[in-house]
């Protein structure tokens, strides 16, 4: 299995993709490391050719942008406008070149402990059927895969707010680690009167 | 150690989160324990978390799920759900803004990657 530590600079993208990946295998169950190595080895190869692309592209538009600039004074707008994009483009990617190989670095440094823990974070996803299942039992029909896909991530991102907040609170209140359900209820609180928490149930009255 | 809910048998869904999401979904078989366990896990905390914590967190999830199911099915196409709806919901939040997208994109370049692959291998 990828392990984070031992994640080579060609790989970066690979792991970035993998919650995608296997969010998509794993049905039912949180962690399977078995589903999970099965499908990140084709996931590298193709990623790699992709990585590969993107990287002979990044090229070809800084020679082309060298081209461009020495030969003519005063570009037309159509040429200026494609320039200005290979430029975003470009810092784009090495953007994303710095932020993978910091967090190479920082990964590279964890402890066991840390290490479980953010593999925990990266692997544990809801299970497609049951979010499917669910969403369709309200809707009454069927929706897309892209949907589903949508729908659970922002799950796990709603899921880690409350989890965050729960810790600061109990961190605020003296108490330890396995968070109680006074935790739970006060980071709750506290997310609605940020309106972190859709409500439709209670009407206000503007005008009354 | 841990601390006893309030109103046990109480079933509605009240404004106040606490009571309603402590026993509101009592009957309801457990859909997301195990995943939910890692998930707290990953997120900061003990190895073993409470199974009340868990079960109050699921059902945070599934109002969440429910209310952002709602909202879309009023928007945008009526009665139907759309990537496009949820996305116009989430807009406001930054974090849950940029997840969905990165999810969305790297779904289309892997969709792209595996077309590639099959072509290449139904060439040779």
């Amino acid at each position: 299995m990828a392990d984070p530590a031992r994640v080579k600079p060609e790989t970066g993208f690979s792991e970035t993709s993998t919650p995608a990946q296997r969010s998509k295998q794993s049905e039912g169950s949180g962690d399977g490391p078995v589903s999970g190595s099965t499908s990140s080895k084709p996931t590298a190869v193709q990623t790699n050719t992709k990585e590969d692309k993107t990287k002979s592209a990044e090229h070809t538009a800084a020679g082309e942008e060298e081209e461009e600039g020495s030969s003519s004074l005063h570009p037309p707008p159509a040429k200026k406008l494609k320039v200005e994009q290979d430029k975003k483009k470009e810092k784009r990617h090495k953007v994303d070149e710095d932020e993978i190989q910091k967090m190479q670095v920082l990964v590279s440094s964890f402890s066991e402990e840390q290490l479980n823990r953010y593999e925990m974070y990266r692997r544990a996803a809801f299970p497609k059927a049951a979010i499917k299942r669910l969403i369709q039992s309200i809707t009454g029909s069927s929706v897309s895969q892209n949907v589903v896909i949508a729908m659970s991530g922002i799950s796990k991102v709603f899921a880690g707010e409350i989890v965050e907040e729960a810790l600061d609170v109990c961190e605020k209140w003296g108490d330890t680690p396995p968070l109680q359900p006074k935790h739970m209820r006060e980071a709750v609180r506290r997310l609605k009167s940020r309106e972190q928490i859709p409500n439709t149930k209670h009407k206000r009255i503007l005008f009354h | 150690m841990a601390e006893e809910e309030d109103d046990p048998g109480f079933e509605e869904d009240t404004e106040d989160g606490g009571n309603g999401i402590d026993s509101g979904h009592g009957k309801r078989k457990r859909l997301f324990s195990k995943e939910l366990r890692c998930m707290m896990y990953g997120f900061g905390d003990d190895q073993n978390p409470y199974t009340e914590s868990v079960d109050i967190l699921e059902d945070l999830v599934i109002e969440f799920i429910t209310e952002m199911t709602h909202k879309a099915m009023s928007i945008g196409r009526q009665g139907r759900v759309q990537v496009e709806d949820i996305v116009f919901l989430i807009r406001k939040d930054p974090r849950k803004f940029a997840r969905v997208k990165d999810l969305l994109t790297m779904n289309e370049e892997l969709k792209k990657a595996r077309k590639a692959f099959d072509e290449a291998n139904y060439g040779s």
